[in-house]
């Protein structure tokens, strides 16, 4: 192994399928499109070269400005309720005290399997403003606050948001338990030993040794937020109006219903550097030296 | 080792460029191929063709009861006057349009396919639609054709490119006449009578008006009604860069929306609502009135028998009643089934699509008492007309001005910002102001 390990044309060869896979698939579509994002282009006529005229657009663009607030909103949600309750259900399940473990584990994985349409579907009709669950609910326990979910300027974003963290917090879930599980017991039994209750134990031995995870859960949750599509795609259309327009759903109408392509090209450039620059400050927070005990 | 990584980054990046160059030139060979097929024109070699077996493939809407019925009516039709072709169906997206482009842009063109005004603004430009000047004059479709309805042949430039069978649609605001009568609400000819009636409505707990606003077409034509109060051509004339949104009518517009919409005027998520929903609320006379196009006029009849009829638009005021009362909202625009200029014998696909047309067209007459069309049958129609269609088709002589739907709008940039806009309009939550300046910045960068 060892000998291979030296071996330099070795090395090259063996990782190059990969890199060639990795420079076709990803790297290639990114460059394209930042290249076409330098032209005025409706997909399929001759493009013509603008130079950077769809970025000076983009950013005089009140829509660009309200699409990146809505996938920082959005981002914020899947942070708070993906890793949040995430971690809270993973301390739950973990917690020799509580039953039915293994039966609440595989209950919140289940929306993560499900079809991203089955799931809108469903939470259409529990936001229904007329007939909805959720409004129902409210109905029966005697409070008055009958809302209109998803017909709302400032409030559809966040209940698309929810859908989302609802279906994938099962995904965060099973990184975080698979993390905790992997804490070595003794270090409980010693905080045990020396006097150190539940929240104590977690604050200060669980908590910390998950950061690895939670980098990881961090820059899934915050790149998914940024560059959401579908469940505004399928839930509002975007609207009312473009309410809950991102930076992904702004590309899809400048190249499909603008006929826009080297617009939504930049649009597309802006989502990826924005993508970069997240998992970059993400990367540098979560950076410090790993926790050893 | 870096030497070996600094070689295999520089042979990747090699690996990039090649791809990128390669897929642009396969783009302009692709373009420059279309322009030589369409100045091919006609080669005169389908009567030998016709003869042999012919699979067409044709991109066509079939997705409820109004397409499916006049498709399969055309196809089988088709089979006896042609029975050596072939159509192998391809159902059309709702998609703006997205799957059509796309199999564009990949050379996958169908030979026939339903186009609209947007389709062929985008793909004339790129030479993936036929000029069909001279095969509608050989094949006689130009003689078949209502003289009302000439706009739906000919674009702006002049030139056919697509077989029409719709006519000049309208949109109609339905109502029911018994939750109106049990209410004791008048039949509103006025802004102001609407209003009141909206209102009336909603302290008894009827929804006033129910609305697909998850599409956003019926959001411009109900903000399209009350700008044509004031300015008949009403969003026609903002689409041509003739009128700004600043203007009265325009503005005013707006706010009588929000207007209507902070006083109930909608079901609670209304811009969340499909066809299905809506329709079943007004249908099952849960809601007192209805927009859509006057091919709802069946639908609603079965639904609800006599009880159901449309109204006049409600005017500005009671002293312009009368004097726009027959200015309507929608019309109709170039489109219906197109040919690639990529299809093996044009000719052929020319005769098939323009068969299709005039199939389509007949079906829609004789059997869906529908008499708004692009051509002319001479057939009798199966069953009488609806009492909604026949005091419309009195009309439609009287009418004094129409505009557009918004699929019939020429400039996407345009439609796409006023489908936004107008369906933003129905939050009730979006400033009249908010809306003229977000029009206006549209407008003014299309005219720039």
């Amino acid at each position: 192994m060892e000998k291979y390990l030296r071996d330099r044309t070795a090395i090259a060869v063996f990782i190059l399928p990969t890199l060639l896979l990795f420079t076709i698939v990803v790297f290639n579509p990114i460059l394209q499109t930042f290249y076409r994002s330098m032209f005025e282009w409706d997909g399929l006529s001759e493009a013509q070269f603008i130079f950077f005229d769809n970025f000076t657009r983009l950013f005089q663009d009140r829509l660009f400005y309200d699409s990146m607030y809505n996938g920082l909103l959005f981002a914020a949600v899947l942070v708070v309720l993906q890793i949040g309750i995430g971690t809270f259900l993973v301390l739950a399940v973990t917690d020799s005290a509580i039953k039915y473990r293994k039966f609440l584990r595989i209950s919140y994985f289940i929306p993560v399997v499900l079809s991203i349409t089955v799931a809108c579907q469903l939470w259409l009709s529990v936001y229904n403003g007329e007939y909805g669950l959720l409004n129902k609910f409210f109905e029966t326990l005697g409070i008055s606050y009958r809302q209109d979910w998803l017909n709302s300027e400032k409030g559809a974003i966040f209940a698309i948001a929810v859908v989302n963290a609802w279906q994938y917090m099962g995904y965060h879930f099973a990184i975080l338990l698979a993390a905790v599980k992997s804490i070595p017991e003794q270090y409980f039994e010693a905080a045990r030993i020396d006097g150190a209750g539940k929240v104590r134990a977690h604050l200060s031995i669980t908590l910390p040794l998950l950061v690895e995870a939670y980098r990881f859960c961090f820059v899934l949750a915050i790149t998914g937020g940024l560059n959401a599509f579908a469940n505004m795609f399928i839930m509002t259309g975007g609207g009312p109006g473009t309410a809950t327009y991102t930076l992904t759903y702004m590309m899809y109408r400048s190249a499909f219903r603008v006929n826009e392509f080297g617009y939504g090209c930049a649009s597309a450039t802006m989502l990826v550097v924005q993508c970069l620059i997240a998992t970059i400050i993400i990367n540098k927070l979560f950076g410090r030296e790993s926790v050893t005990y | 080792m870096k030497k070996y990584l600094s070689l295999l980054a520089i042979l990747m990046l090699g690996v990039v460029v090649i791809f990128t160059v390669t897929a642009c030139g396969a783009n302009q060979q692709d373009d420059s191929s279309g322009a030589t097929e369409k100045t091919d024109g006609i080669n005169g070699q389908s009567d030998k063709k016709q003869e042999e077996p012919v699979k067409l493939r044709i991109y066509a809407q079939y997705a409820d009861e109004d397409t499916k019925a006049p498709y399969d009516y055309a196809v089988e039709a088709l089979k006896k006057e042609m029975p050596n072709v072939e159509l192998e169906l391809d159902v059309q997206a709702q998609d703006d349009g997205q799957k059509l482009k796309t199999y564009a842009a990949t050379g996958n063109l169908p030979d026939i396919f339903q186009s609209g005004l947007d389709i062929i603004n985008t793909f004339k430009k790129s030479d993936n639609i036929l000029v069909l000047d001279e095969y509608a004059k050989k094949t006689g479709f130009i003689d078949k054709m209502h003289p009302s309805a000439m706009n739906t042949l000919y674009a702006d430039d002049g030139h056919i490119y697509a077989f029409p069978y719709a006519g000049n649609e309208l949109i109609l605001l339905f109502y029911n006449k018994e939750i109106f009568e049990q209410n004791d609400v008048k039949v509103p000819t006025t802004y102001d009578e609407l209003l009141t009636a909206v209102k009336d409505f909603r302290s008894k707990g009827v929804t006033p008006l129910s609305i697909f606003a998850k599409e956003k077409w019926p959001c411009v034509g109900l903000y399209d009604i009350f700008a044509t109060r004031l300015e008949p051509e009403g969003i026609k004339k903002l689409d041509q860069g003739k009128a700004k949104a600043s203007e009265e009518a325009y503005k005013q517009g707006a706010e009588r929306i929000i207007e209507l919409v902070k006083a109930g005027l909608l079901p609670k998520g209304a811009t969340n609502l499909n066809y299905d929903q809506a329709a079943a609320l007004f249908h099952q006379g849960k809601a007192a009135m209805f927009i859509n196009g006057q091919w709802e006029i069946e639908a609603s009849t079965k639904a609800l028998g006599d009880k159901v009829d449309w109204m006049y638009y409600p005017a500005h005021d009671a002293a312009s009643v009368e004097k726009t009362k027959y200015a309507f909202s929608g019309s109709g625009g170039p489109g219906g089934y197109a040919v690639s200029p990529h299809t093996k014998d044009k000719e052929l696909a020319v005769e098939v699509a323009a068969f299709m047309s005039l199939k389509y067209a007949e079906c829609k007459y004789t059997r869906r008492s529908n008499p708004i069309l692009a051509t002319r049958v001479d057939l009798p129609i199966e069953q009488p007309y609806p009492a909604m269609m026949e005091k419309l088709s009195v009309d439609i002589p009287k009418i004094t001005s129409t505009t557009a739907f918004a699929w019939g709008l020429s400039n996407p940039k345009f439609k796409a910002a006023l489908e936004d806009a107008t369906q933003r309009l129905l939050t009730g939550s979006y400033s009249a102001d908010d809306f003229v300046k977000d029009l206006d910045d549209v407008i003014e960068r299309i005219n720039k």
